[in-house]
């Protein structure tokens, strides 16, 4: 069986699309189709590569628009799930390109320093005596330790795409979450904190992160976490926290969302104010209406019971 | 005429002017893999590091302790891609936590059995007492340590130890700790000089000058001064390529760099062989298959282990099991020829259930690799190169200081002995630690003590070298040379077939001609790729320069070390010989060749016996 592979080349400026064909054999991953292209068919292919045993993260790239570890994932596997002998491989996306497969992580390093990402002992430990945490303590962010900083949760990551100036990488909240977890850390408020700052709320919930992650970690579920540990911090004096509560109110209280009033809530009168030229474009093309009554959504009736069950969630979970 | 020449002057002159725009638009590369300082050639580093493995991180740490220290870390790679990251089993340490009765001298005799007697008994003791404090030490920096109930880091026993001793966080106790120092380095502000392929140690006259290497991303050629130098790039196992479990940037860089400069290659021929290595790939299946209960069969479906281990069977020591497995491929009881032969690893009996409970990781890799899903039908597996003991000789173990004054070296790469001629599960990772902890120290103290004597001169010399050399490599035609993986595939024949689990004088012997031819194809061979940026070709072509050297070592020191012992197997010398050969072998390489010397085993209160299980 043969596969095409089209890979997306960049060498000293120059961008192209090259078509290689593989001879598919069994056990034959995506790296060993580009080991085999560079060594038999074109020495100027490159890539990143160590481990081969999905440990340590430096091969993921991207197939047919989507982040994998290149050493893990079979050509015959992706050739079935893709119902098609041609393949697309690309690098990572959002990450620059430096040649052909090979991203450049430096910047990254520095976005993951925002987070202050060490632990910071409590007093009663020592370096001598180490640390103690239950077992059970331990549990709660074992997970989250397996991170190989691969890369694949960034590279389909939406908010990213757009911007990613006031956000961070989803493997950097992952490691926040880590940190403010463990039970042996002592600021776990600061690093809470770090990562509000830099962006926690910008996260689009595209579930992207969670859906690439090739050792099954759930980066967005982290940043859901945080979003909730800020709130137990009183770290809730942001946009993005006061937006969560607004419309955890308005569920709260009448089983609708106003939003009319969402806006004002999260951002404050006066910068709402500012979003008055919206509203006129708003009103203009008719999507929205000022003379309509308030509020615009009926009222849920069996919202009591519903506020009841999720309260009875609540304590669950403690 | 006078037409001719000018034009062609005009095409000399074209050509020139898009080599410097070419070449300009490569420094303007704003990457920040490199320091602004490293770039401006304005920083002396007192403590350089090479490999950002766990010996490196932890030895950067160390020299990093005083805030004076100019220290910096390099990689061919970016950090946290390191062979370190591959470990599972755990880090060995006398804690006492687990288990209150063991004890150092346990720890230290363990080590020593285990390591055949060719391990330097002091430095043991020196690593076993200090192996618990280093543990300790990583709960202090955040290691995701497995607990027990008493909220204390919970510890195993690994095959030949005699107690529980080995810390870890589930079976990916080198990953964690790779994460745990990055972090560490990350928050104390460490240089990083990420994709630097180390090139040479560059000495002016007999003083370090600094480190010259090649910037993977601009292609530029850079030379680094340093006072000290921290040699920590890992092991050698890619001299048996294919066949190993080591990832592919285990290729012994340094090592031959400091070969180059004059330290000693200490027992090269010391290599571990792990038995259940995947045949396709040399990928590893866990230990814990066999202690599961997984049986060896050949061809004949033989349960073959029954002969040679009447008693243990498939659990007896990683060397007796692979000797075992490799004599039944030689005989001709294997499955399949070559370097892929092998034999199956039977797990049919065990339920389904268990299988995928306890050995998900081996059924996941069967599957993948040699697509064989190992519920309903054995795999094939053979010896994979594990673990290289051998390395730069460390003349002081408490300092980490090899014999030239300023180059340091610690980790896989090194040769302490800690591990003699047989490395024990779970002494890799402390050994790092307590190494690459004791090196950094030493290099600091070192750094503070002198001045730089070296020369930027010099460093500009050796990185003008090294480009010449580039331009000639990389622009060679194709025609009538081998390409480098050729090249390196008849390597990995040679190793794997005349220097590997099994040794004999003649094939020896064979193995050194054959080399040498290699060497003859790899200063002609074809690399193909004359691009400066990321040129991934180039760096192969110099991995497999160091790796033929490596694999030079390692036959001169098996043809030397006329005994069995350990890693090492002699089929002509079967036996032990502790009258003749209780000492290290040291390499060392001149421009006439390679040289064997040899330095006595360092004996306390651990005299030799014969090793049994």
């Amino acid at each position: 069986m043969q596969a095409t592979l089209n890979i997306h080349r960049f060498v000293d400026g120059k961008k192209w699309v090259q078509t290689y064909k593989v001879e598919v054999q069994t056990g034959m991953t995506i790296l060993g189709a580009l080991t085999e292209i560079k060594e038999k068919q074109d020495p100027t292919l490159s890539f990143a590569c160590s481990c081969r045993s999905s440990i340590c993260g430096a091969c993921a790239t991207r197939v047919n628009g989507n982040a994998e570890l290149s050493c893990e994932v079979l050509v015959e596997g992706l050739m079935k799930r893709y119902r098609s002998e041609e393949l697309t491989i690309e690098p990572l996306g959002n990450f620059r390109v430096i040649r052909d497969l090979v991203v450049d992580w430096d910047p990254k390093y520095a976005r993951i320093k925002k987070i202050r990402p060490v632990v910071h002992p409590k007093d009663e430990f020592s370096a001598e005596k180490g640390c103690l945490q239950s077992p059970a303590d331990f549990n709660k962010y074992k997970k989250l330790a397996g991170c190989i900083l691969c890369g694949s949760c960034v590279s389909e990551c939406n908010k990213n795409a757009l911007n990613e100036d006031d956000f961070l990488d989803p493997f950097a909240f992952v490691k926040a979450l880590k940190i403010a977890t463990d039970t042996r850390d002592k600021d776990a408020k600061d690093h809470v904190k770090a990562a509000i700052d830099a962006g926690l709320w910008a996260c689009f919930n595209c579930q992207e992160c969670t859906a690439k992650c090739p050792k099954g970690l759930d980066p967005a579920g982290a940043i859901e976490k945080l979003k909730a540990l800020s709130f137990q911090y009183k770290l809730d004096d942001n946009v993005g926290a006061r937006h969560a509560k607004a419309i955890y109110d308005d569920i709260q209280e009448s089983g609708t969302l106003d939003e009319s009033k969402l806006n004002i809530k999260s951002e404050g009168f006066l910068a709402a104010g500012l979003r008055l030229p919206m509203a006129l474009r708003l009103m203009n093309v008719g999507k929205m209406n000022p003379m309509e009554k308030h509020p615009v959504n009926p009222e849920i009736k069996t919202i009591d019971a519903v506020v009841k069950a999720a309260e009875a969630a609540e304590k669950e979970e403690v | 005429m006078s037409n001719e020449i000018s034009r062609r002057t005009f095409i000399k002159g074209a050509a020139a002017a898009g080599v410097v725009l070419s070449a300009s638009g490569c420094f303007s590369w704003n990457g920040r893999n490199i320091p602004e300082k490293v770039r401006r050639g304005d920083v002396t580093y007192d403590v350089l590091i090479i490999g950002s493995g766990g010996a490196g991180m932890r030895a950067a740490l160390a020299a990093a302790g005083n805030k004076d220290r100019k220290v910096a870390v390099m990689t061919k790679l970016v950090p946290t891609r390191s062979a370190s990251t591959m470990a599972q089993g755990g880090m060995n340490g006398v804690t006492g936590l687990t288990d209150p009765t063991d004890s150092i001298e346990s720890h230290a005799f363990d080590t020593i059995k285990g390591g055949d007697y060719l391990c330097d008994q002091d430095a043991v003791e020196y690593f076993a007492e200090r192996a618990g404090k280093n543990i300790f030490e990583m709960d202090y920096m955040g290691y995701p340590y497995n607990r027990q109930e008493d909220g204390h880091f919970h510890s195993r026993k690994m095959g030949g130890h005699s107690h529980p001793r080995a810390a870890y966080f589930e079976d990916r106790a080198g990953h964690a700790m790779v994460h745990t120092l990055f972090e560490q380095c990350l928050d104390k502000g460490i240089d990083f000089i990420s994709e630097c392929q180390m090139l040479e140690i560059s000495m002016a006259g007999d003083k370090l000058a600094g480190v010259i290497a090649m910037d993977m991303r601009t292609g530029n050629f850079i030379g680094i001064p340093a006072k000290t130098v921290l040699i920590a790039t890992g092991g050698y196992g890619r001299a048996y390529w294919v066949r190993t479990s080591n990832p592919y940037s285990s290729t012994g860089d340094g090592i031959v760099a400091g070969m180059k400069v004059g330290i000693p290659f200490k027992d090269p021929e010391m290599v571990q062989f792990h038995p259940t290595g995947l045949s396709v790939n040399g990928v590893l299946l866990s230990e814990s298959s066999r202690s599961e209960g997984a049986i060896l069969l050949n061809k004949n479906r033989e349960r073959f282990m029954e002969k040679y281990a009447p008693e243990k069977k498939e659990l007896a020591t990683r060397d007796i099991v692979a000797r075992s497995i490799a004599t039944e491929i030689e005989e001709g009881r294997g499955v399949g020829e070559g370097l892929t032969a092998g034999v199956y690893l039977d797990f049919t009996h065990i339920p389904a259930e268990r299988i995928h409970e306890r050995l998900g990781q081996v059924y996941d890799l069967s599957k993948r690799f040699a697509g064989v899903d190992i519920t309903k039908e054995p795999v094939l597996i053979s010896p994979t190169c594990h673990y290289s003991m051998g390395g730069l000789e460390m003349a002081d173990f408490h300092t980490g200081e090899t014999r030239v004054p300023g180059i340091y070296t610690a980790g896989e790469c090194s040769c302490v002995s800690v591990h003699g001629a047989n490395r024990l599960g779970a002494n890799s990772l402390s050994e790092v630690l307590v190494f690459g902890h004791t090196a950094g120290d030493g290099a600091a103290a070192y750094a503070k003590g002198h001045p730089y004597e070296g020369s930027q001169d010099q460093l500009a010399k050796d990185c003008a070298k090294w480009k010449d050399h580039f331009d000639e490599v990389t622009t060679r035609p194709h025609e009538g040379n081998r390409t480098v993986p050729e090249i390196r595939d008849a390597m990995v024949q040679t190793m794997w077939f005349k220097a590997g689990v099994f040794r004999n004088g003649p094939q020896l012997e064979e193995a050194a001609k054959e080399l040498a031819k290699h060497e003859e194809d790899y200063k002609k061979c074809y690399v193909g790729d004359p691009s400066h940026v990321y040129n991934t070709a180039f760096e192969q072509y110099v991995e497999l320069g160091n790796l033929l050297q490596i694999s030079h070592a390692i036959v001169q020191g098996a043809i030397a070390r006329k005994e069995s012992r350990g890693g090492h197997t002699r089929r002509d010398f079967p036996k032990r010989d502790d009258a003749n050969f209780l000492k290290h072998t040291l390499i060392f390489k001149d421009e006439t060749g390679y040289r064997a010397e040899y330095k006595d085993v360092v004996i306390t209160k651990y005299p030799p016996k014969e090793r049994k299980y």
